[in-house]
């Protein structure tokens, strides 16, 4: 299990500090997909950075905890052994994130000869190949030789999940795993992902801005807003019948209805320099009320965790 | 307003529009939908008169492509709304340049006001966030009150909270009598806002069709997996997956016959070898398949 408790991630000089996470807290049970949407600016990709500790010029505060060690605690020594084994992660770019000098057999077999010092060059060989059949690329032994630029936006991309399964990490984190994919591609990604939630024994965290790829994969959803999480319980019932105005309104935007006025969200984010006296979202919340100005909402359980007075 | 018969076109040696014929009547909003390489993009530079087609008739405006009156009437609203706009100009110059060139006045505050740029007349597009950028070019385009508008993916890239902002511009103008051809991989956009919608695929249009028909039931295997990969928010909107085999072949090799056969779920010997034609199949539907998904 992976708990977070109040992480804040803070740039900038102490006078004019930026918040880029307002105390994000979130737990993650073993073999479950944790979905986490936000706007740009919301803060879920820095919240993925700051898991694997690799914000530079960032100052991180609050409690990252794996397996009762303290991530944040950690040295960086410590961490570096950390990153890439016990948390994995899948990037948006999967064009960019391949190193184009070697071939994909030569870049997933270093990920499986770093986790199992031991293994034979043969063996390591068999099992990038094995790799690579699990996450449904055909002639797998064949595509050991390719370079990253022979292969499809698609395929790359699954090489990328291979080489982060290879690792067997604990957590598996996925930043916008398929935004630069077409449409089709993209739902094969999606299935691929729907697969290994029984195979893969470890914690999923699935970042997109798409609420609708989010609904489809997560057992939980996690909503942020300006760097603070206003939302967090079961993808399905969240989804139904959101609590907090924030993520009515976000659903309302994906125009999923057959008709209706297109729906906005008037307004913009509040920069991470500007921290408004009560609520993150009132400045935008068609529900405000005079305490949403004044008072802080901080996350309150009810049926899940709402940042919200009103909800119920 | 737009009538292309037998269009096609390239890039060097590269065929990226393929044989396209298609009516867009006036005030309608037309939806284009397709992947990468489909040929929406360059579809609407055919349109704007930005490339020649090497064959096919191309009719826009009841004019030819040419001159200051039909770039007036014919206006784009390209995919990079910030790289579009001229980084040494303020955001009061960019407004004022459509005018300055068709003669016009720079464009009413009220105009201003509404897109909610009064603020940022002094700002360059480098100081502007996506939402910003893309609603001084929508400015710069109604300014200029045209009679088509070509759209090239204008939600691309802006969050959904402000999505909606474009989209009720372009609906209000279209309601005073604008014709809107848009271009967008977001379906659930497409479907609210266009009558009829084209699906493209490697450079031809394999699907034409009302929008509630398309939805309701598709014709085309290829539409029929794009709106199966659409993920919805709300269970009972999800459809069966309809997987696709790999990934869309490059323009510059299609596959022989239909171009869509090497990914097709229900392909046949005859898919690799004839190419379909783009046939009627009902009044408002033409569909390019050996097979449709439904009677003809």
């Amino acid at each position: 299990m992976i708990t977070i408790e109040d992480l804040t991630a803070t740039a900038g000089p102490a006078s004019i500090p930026a918040h880029i996470l307002r105390g994000v807290s979130l737990r993650l049970e073993q073999g479950r997909i944790l979905g986490v949407v936000g706007e740009s600016g919301s803060g879920k990709s820095t919240l993925a950075l700051a898991l694997l500790r690799l914000l530079p010029g960032i100052t991180l505060g609050g409690r990252i905890t794996m397996d009762g060690i303290d991530l944040l605690a950690l040295s960086e020594s410590a961490m570096a052994d950390w990153r890439g084994r016990q948390i994995a992660m899948i990037f948006q770019d999967p064009a960019t994130a391949l190193n184009p000098l070697f071939t994909v057999g030569t870049q997933l077999t270093d990920v499986l000869r770093r986790r199992s010092p031991g293994l034979g060059r043969r063996a390591a060989r068999a099992e990038a190949a094995a790799a690579l059949r699990r996450v449904e690329i055909a002639d797998p032994a064949a595509r050991l030789g390719a370079y990253p630029h022979q292969l499809s936006g698609g395929m790359r991309q699954r090489v990328l999940i291979a080489m982060a399964l290879a690792a067997e990490p604990v957590l598996l984190l996925a930043d916008e795993p398929t935004t630069a994919l077409d449409a089709t591609v993209e739902a094969g990604i999606m299935e691929l992902f729907q697969r290994l939630r029984t195979e893969f024994h470890g914690s999923i965290l699935f970042i997109s801005h798409q609420l609708g790829l989010v609904a489809q994969l997560c057992d939980e959803i996690a909503v942020m807003y300006a760097g603070a999480v206003l939302e967090h319980g079961p993808a399905a019932a969240l989804c139904r019948a959101p609590k907090h105005p924030y993520t009515a309104a976000l659903i309302a935007c994906e125009l999923e209805a057959d008709d209706g006025p297109i729906a906005t969200i008037p307004g913009d984010v509040p920069g991470p320099s500007e921290t408004p006296p009560g609520c993150l979202f009132a400045a935008r919340c068609a529900l405000a009320e005079p305490r949403c100005h004044t008072e802080q909402q901080p996350l309150r359980a009810l049926e899940w965790q709402v940042a919200c007075w009103k909800a119920v | 307003m737009i009538a292309l018969s037998g269009v096609s076109a390239r890039y060097g040696a590269v065929r990226v529009l393929e044989d396209v014929t298609l009516t867009v009547p006036a005030r309608s909003v037309t939806g284009l939908v397709g992947e990468s390489g489909s040929g929406k993009s360059t579809l609407l530079r055919v349109i704007a008169g930005l490339m020649r087609p090497i064959t096919g008739q191309v009719e826009v405006a009841g004019t030819e492509a040419r001159g200051l009156s039909f770039r007036r009437r014919v206006q784009m609203l390209l995919q990079d709304a910030s790289g579009s706009l001229s980084p040494r100009m303020t955001v009061r110059r960019l407004l004022a340049e459509p005018g300055l060139i068709h003669g016009l006045p720079p464009p009413p505050g009220d105009l201003v006001a509404r897109l909610g740029l009064t603020g940022l007349l002094d700002r360059y597009p480098h100081q502007l966030s996506g939402g910003q950028a893309r609603r001084v070019a929508v400015a710069r385009v109604f300014h200029l009150a045209p009679a088509l508008l070509l759209a090239d993916e204008p939600t691309a890239g802006l969050d959904v909270s402000v999505q909606g902002e474009v989209l009720n511009l372009l609906m209000e103008q279209h309601r005073a009598g604008l014709t809107i051809l848009i271009a967008s991989h977001n379906l659930n956009v497409i479907r609210r806002i266009s009558g009829q919608v084209v699906v493209m695929y490697l450079g031809e249009i394999v699907e034409t069709a009302a929008t509630a028909a398309l939805f309701a039931a598709p014709a085309h295997p290829y539409s029929a997996a794009l709106l199966s990969a659409n993920p919805a928010i709300d269970p009972a909107r999800r459809r069966p997956r309809l997987t696709l085999s790999g990934d869309i072949p490059s323009v510059i090799a299609p596959p022989s016959g239909c171009r869509f056969h090497t990914r097709c779920f229900q392909a046949q010997p005859r898919c690799r070898s004839e190419h379909p034609a783009l046939r009627p199949l009902t009044d408002a539907r033409s569909v390019r398949c050996h097979f449709p998904m439904m009677p003809a």
